[in-house]
């Protein structure tokens, strides 16, 4: 059996505030296997970024990663040395954001981008490179690549510089790629052909895909598996069809029943109660006790662990633990 | 003639706006003499109506013109040609005076509720300096009991009134501009993208509260968005928008069933689902969107429709009629079937 491509066993992820430390990621545990693709998803600010910056070692200062392993392509990403760390991003695993505008160097041209991070990573000739980045350019569908190759980011639309990022990201042929919400920012037409784009070379390439999202009907049209995320911890994690079909936990329940296309017309749409508590005054025990239909005393006395309701299905709840042992 | 087809097709309802040929073009300057070398044709000759009580969704992409259609009607933007019918009188015709009490009539929401509260002012003088203005309660005391009034109809603690906008969260803010343009007592609400900044748990809130408005208070609203589910969950008409034109207007359910402009086709099979039974997206429309200050000549959708042919790069299309709407693609020309 081959070893996930990235593996990240209780890792704590903090940042300092009112003099102490919050945590961000709080010992998150998660693997993704070879060629697969995971979701992670969840409500602005649950810690979906930061789990994938943390895996990358990018958390910005003054976070850190305090604690817990994160395994990247077999190597160990805490005890790396920069350098080494250097060397395995862009190459092993590479990511692509949600601001394609923001990622590009726009006094550069697009062309000259992708060469660069191809000549970052081997001995390649400029013309070599060239090449290889129109191929690319052809290959994510970007219509004239000879021509865009001259072009610089603002003269090109948001879906076709998500297109260039794209071909930056798998020039490497990575064995991961982390995509953080990677067709928010794009209308529904445009996003329809990066989604099918990411299926084409994640299907050719067998590159493994973290994907972060907020969108549950991209995790559907994407994901083999799914973790959520609420309040910086991992709150249930399965295959795609049992978490969207027969989600457990109270808050994926609610929150796949609050998506609009699922009510009908007229029709009131579930609500989850409340709001998502600030990292600064999150609850002791389950951080959805606050806002959770079935809470219980025990809720609110101590954190919950992660309990098997089916094959490969976990979920972190003390009253569906009960309900499974019964 | 396209007007009198969008009539046909609406509810049997009087209605409350009534939009004529409305076009809003902003002039494209260039050089040391800021000729106008173009236009950005941003709402090119819509015509659509809403019927009070009822809420039409404005749907389309970025830059498709659909928030400058709600900027014109409340002439928040000055539209070149067209009439804006609000309970029959032209809105276009008027003064900036005599606008004055319409503008009470008519309130927007927008996007991003920080953007549009002042930070500087606390939660009552934002909710009361619209009634102020309007004349609406005797009194600093009295309108102060309507804030609080007007606070618990939008489920905030009316305590909360002497905060800053600051101190609240995302889906907070935008009850408080809800409170705000309730606060006129509006006839119709312009909801511009009002929930596509917050968290699905949060939108769903707000939804929920849009939709109580409207039994308790019979509102009218306008929905402008990009968003087809809560479109589906929300509207009972829908106008599809496409580079400054609508080119489809229906029933809810008949867009959603039944679409007939190949845009409004691909529109829909580009939405995500989430069930799991289905993956259902497809990228039948290809390429980017054209830009308004240069639309292609004929039908503006046919350089990225697959259905496109020989006549739809000649000609531009007219409201044929489809079901009970209208669709301009020549693919609905009777006299084609």
């Amino acid at each position: 059996m081959s070893a996930p491509v990235l593996r990240l066993v209780d890792v704590l992820t903090t940042f300092p505030a009112e003099g102490r430390r919050i945590p961000v990621v709080d010992r998150v545990s998660l693997e993704v296997d070879e060629g697969e693709v995971l979701a992670l998803v969840g409500e602005s600010g649950c810690g979906k970024s930061m789990t994938a910056l943390s895996a990358m070692r990018l958390v910005p200062k003054p976070g850190r990663v305090e604690s817990g392993h994160i395994q990247l392509c077999d190597r160990d990403v805490l005890g790396m040395s920069v350098n080494e760390m250097r060397a395995v991003r862009g190459r092993d695993a590479a990511m692509i954001f949600q601001e394609p505008m923001t990622s590009l160097n726009p006094v550069q041209t697009v062309g000259a981008q992708v060469v660069e991070a191809i000549r970052l990573h081997e001995r390649a000739s400029f013309d070599a490179a060239r090449a290889r980045t129109i191929e690319l350019f052809d290959r994510v569908q970007i219509p004239d690549p000879e021509q865009r190759f001259d072009a610089y980011p603002h003269q090109l639309s948001g879906g076709l510089k998500q297109r260039v990022m794209i071909a930056m990201a798998v020039s490497m042929r990575p064995k991961l790629l982390i995509a953080d919400e990677p067709s928010t920012a794009l209308d529904v037409t445009i996003q329809a052909q990066i989604l099918e784009l990411l299926r084409e070379l994640q299907r050719e390439l067998g590159t493994a895909i973290l994907l972060i999202t907020h969108d549950l009907g991209v995790v559907n049209e994407l994901a083999d598996r799914i973790a959520v995320m609420y309040a910086s911890r991992v709150i249930e994690q399965g295959d795609r069809v049992d978490v969207l079909a027969s989600a457990r936990h109270p808050y994926t329940e609610g929150l796949l029943r609050s998506v609009p296309s699922s009510a009908r017309h007229g029709e009131a749409l579930h609500e989850i109660a409340g709001v998502v508590p600030s990292p600064l005054e999150w609850p002791a025990g389950c951080r959805f006790s606050t806002r959770c239909h079935r809470m219980e005393d025990r809720c609110v006395e101590a954190v919950p662990a992660s309990t098997p309701v089916g094959p490969g299905h976990t979920v972190d709840c003390f009253v569906v633990a009960d309900e499974v042992a019964r | 003639m396209t007007a009198g087809v969008a009539n046909a097709a609406a509810s049997d309802r009087e209605p409350l706006l009534r939009v004529e040929g409305l076009r809003t073009w902003f002039p494209i300057k260039a050089g040391v003499l800021q000729r106008t070398v173009g236009n950005v044709r941003a709402v090119d000759d819509i015509d659509f109506e809403v019927a009070a009580g009822e809420t039409l969704a404005l749907v389309g992409e970025s830059g498709c013109g659909k928030t400058t259609v709600g900027r014109s009607l409340l002439r928040l933007v000055e539209p070149q040609a067209g009439r804006i019918l609000f309970d029959g009188v032209d809105l276009c015709a008027l003064s900036r005076r005599e606008m004055i009490p319409y503008r009470g009539d008519m309130q927007i929401v927008f996007q991003d509720p920080m953007g549009s509260l002042d930070p500087r002012m606390r939660v009552r003088e934002i909710i009361a300096e619209g009634m102020r203005s309007f004349g609406i309660g005797a009194n600093a005391a009295e309108r102060t009991d309507r804030v609080a009034a007007l606070l618990e109809r939008v489920q905030l603690d009316p305590d909360w009134m002497s905060r800053y906008p600051h101190e609240f969260s995302g889906g907070q803010r935008q009850r408080i501009c809800i409170a705000r343009a309730l606060a006129v007592e509006p006839r119709l609400i312009v909801c511009d993208e009002a929930t596509s900044a917050l968290d699905v748990s949060i939108q769903a809130q707000i939804l929920n509260l849009l939709r109580d408005l409207q039994q308790d208070l019979g509102l009218t609203y306008l929905f402008i968005t990009h968003d087809l589910g809560v479109v589906r969950y929300l509207a009972d008409r829908v106008a599809v928008m496409y580079v400054g034109e609508i080119v489809e207007q229906g029933p809810t359910e008949q867009i959603f069933a039944r679409p007939a402009h190949p845009y409004t086709q691909g529109l829909l099979s580009a939405i995500p689902s989430t069930d799991p039974s289905r993956r259902s997206v497809r990228a039948r429309v290809i390429g980017d969107v054209p830009s308004p200050a240069n639309p292609p000549d004929g039908c503006r959708f046919h350089p990225r429709c697959p259905q496109a042919f020989e006549r739809c790069g000649r000609q531009r299309p007219p409201a044929y009629p489809a079901g009970a709407g209208i669709s301009r693609c020549f693919l609905s020309d009777p006299a084609a079937r």
